[in-house]
């Protein structure tokens, strides 16, 4: 098991006495991980970022960050840490050059160091043609990217990411995840992300945030086979309901489901394992004459995972509130 | 993207560096704005005309005036400045600078320090063009300590303006807010407070004594006014520091 990079114990953000946005977090991250953390839009992942900076103070409990206590007084922390917000604002009257420039001297960078590091960043994120340009005049894109070039000045160990592709279009949505996952190779991620495919492409673990509570730390293996539901997916030219009454006569069957005109669901035993399962109905569809266009498994759905996770706290809910 | 060489800094402190950078782009920001070209143009056109068209008027009413346009008039661009210097960049204060190797204390005194100063030369510019023609006019009625003394009185007098400007603008989220509020306090100051027995911190009282101070003759009421501002300045600086310390950003 790899060194803990941050560790998030019992964290609890109360603001004003009235609104409840972390409530007992818990989660760590691992030393070369890249990290997805997942919720739906309000779930609290922005303000748990922001205690995990030390910009706000938590109600109760705390965040590690390599190993020390982070307050809002840790700027030697901050130093080894780089942070992209979602939809960042920066000086407008700053130019690239001047604001990267700015970043670095708050990083004591010397001079001759910040020049080389801005211009290479520049470069690298696509803002070479831009660098002399106000900052006010910058699209959503633009200014995604120049807050990773800011984020990743001080060359840091620690890369937090709060929603990176919120507002790209698909193709600068497309190359900040390869980004990302290129930066993976060398330095710990923390991605927050509402994008469930985001998070599966490029992220070895994840966290998942519902309400302000953490319902989920792991793998993002372990999350997908914590909400197996025993069903594969055939898709299929040929005659179907002729399939599906095979189907039936088969033992480990437990249900079967047409899904439009190629799709059926088959739902089997939970003692018979996923391999046995499909070994079988392909088979089946084989003996049967029919041509397989596809098979899934709805454990290797990401959304169907979170979704489950969703549900499942949800009834525990309900559990705890009767 | 990360170079297998890290940038060469001390890794354990960084120092005064974020506070220097972040006081350099606060009064480079400042010095390239429209605003101070504008104010300075205009001061120190009306002191021009002031001092030469004043016939045969005398330093010692002549100086006093030129100094309490400074503190009736121009200081509303100052109020403008100090109490919008933290609560309009709420939005890009996390984002663009607390998020980085930089401490509470560094920020809101490198805020400080560059309105301050700010307010410091542009005075000095519009003062300097005062002094220099008023010493030219037919009655010049001045004891040159006293010159002095009186330039340094509203100089102080600005520095507490600015100070609280700062920390209003710390206490308070909404820019438009500050600045009334400051506004309200800084007249209440002026033209109140000398009723209330509180001649020491009030500008207006600083301004009624000029023109005995310009020809020499400084008091223990003056003193007083140099114990008030540097207190006000001095207590606005740590409430605000303290403040700011503790609040979420």
């Amino acid at each position: 098991m790899g060194q803990k990079i941050i560790e998030v114990e019992n964290l609890t953000k109360i603001f004003g006495e009235k609104l409840i946005a972390v409530n007992n977090v818990n989660l760590s991250v691992e030393d070369g991980a890249i990290f997805g953390f997942l919720g739906p839009n309000g779930a609290g992942k922005t303000t748990t970022i922001r205690l995990m900076l030390g910009l706000i103070r938590p109600t109760a409990g705390e965040v590690r960050v390599f190993g020390e206590r982070m307050t809002p007084g840790s700027s030697g922390l901050r130093r080894r840490m780089g942070y992209l917000p979602t939809n960042p604002r920066f000086p407008p009257r700053m130019t690239p050059i001047k604001y990267l420039d700015f970043v670095g001297r708050l990083f004591n960078i010397e001079r001759e160091e910040r020049a080389k590091r801005l211009s290479m960043l520049l470069r690298s994120v696509g803002l070479l043609g831009d660098a002399s340009r106000e900052i006010a005049g910058f699209s959503t894109g633009m200014t995604t990217r120049l807050g990773l070039a800011a984020a990743l000045m001080n060359d840091p160990e620690l890369l937090i990411l709060d929603e990176p592709t919120s507002g790209l279009d698909p193709a600068g949505r497309r190359s900040t995840l390869e980004l990302i996952a290129e930066l993976g190779k060398e330095k710990t991620i923390l991605v927050s992300s509402h994008i469930l495919s985001d998070i599966d492409r490029i992220c070895s673990d994840v966290g998942v945030i519902s309400d302000g509570k953490s319902i989920f730390s792991g793998s993002m293996k372990e999350m997908k086979k914590s909400t197996r539901s025993h069903v594969i997916r055939l898709e299929l030219e040929g005659d179907l309901p002729k399939f599906c009454d095979a189907l039936r006569k088969v033992r480990w069957v437990v249900s079967i489901e047409l899904r439009g005109d190629y799709g059926v669901d088959v739902a089997f035993a939970p003692d018979v394992p996923m391999a046995e399962a499909v070994r079988q109905a392909t088979d089946l569809v084989s003996s049967q004459g029919l041509d397989l266009i596809s098979v899934t498994s709805s454990t290797s759905s990401i959304e169907d995972a979170f979704m489950a996770l969703l549900r499942d706290e949800e009834s525990h809910g309900f559990a705890r509130a009767a | 993207m990360g170079s297998p060489e890290r940038p060469r800094r001390d890794r354990e402190t960084v120092g005064l560096a974020p506070f220097w950078a972040i006081a350099q782009a606060d009064l480079g920001s400042l010095f390239r704005s429209r605003i101070t070209y504008g104010w300075l143009l205009a001061a120190v056109f009306i002191q021009v005309v002031r001092t030469l068209g004043s016939g045969a008027a005398v330093t010692s009413s002549v100086v006093p005036s030129g100094l309490s346009d400074l503190v009736y008039i121009w200081s509303l661009v100052l109020i403008g400045l100090a109490a919008s210097s933290v609560s309009s960049e709420a939005g890009e204060l996390a984002d663009s600078i607390m998020s980085k190797s930089v401490t509470r204390l560094d920020y809101i005194l490198a805020k400080f320090t560059s309105r301050v100063a700010y307010a410091l030369v542009c005075f000095s510019v519009v003062t300097a063009v005062l002094v220099g023609l008023s010493l030219r006019l037919d009655v010049a009625d001045y004891d040159a300590a006293g010159l002095a003394e009186a330039v340094l009185l509203v100089a102080l007098t600005l520095v507490a303006l600015t100070a609280l400007g700062v920390g209003l603008s710390v206490a308070l989220r909404n820019t438009v807010v500050a600045m009334v509020t400051l506004l309200v306090l800084w007249y209440a100051m002026t033209f109140f407070f000398p009723i209330l027995g509180l001649g020491a911190i009030s500008p207006g009282s600083v301004v009624g004594d000029l023109p005995s101070i310009v020809r020499g003759s400084w008091t223990a009421a003056d003193w007083e006014s140099v114990a008030g501002f540097l207190a006000v300045s001095a207590a606005s600086t740590a409430l605000a520091s303290a403040y700011f310390h503790a609040k979420d950003i």
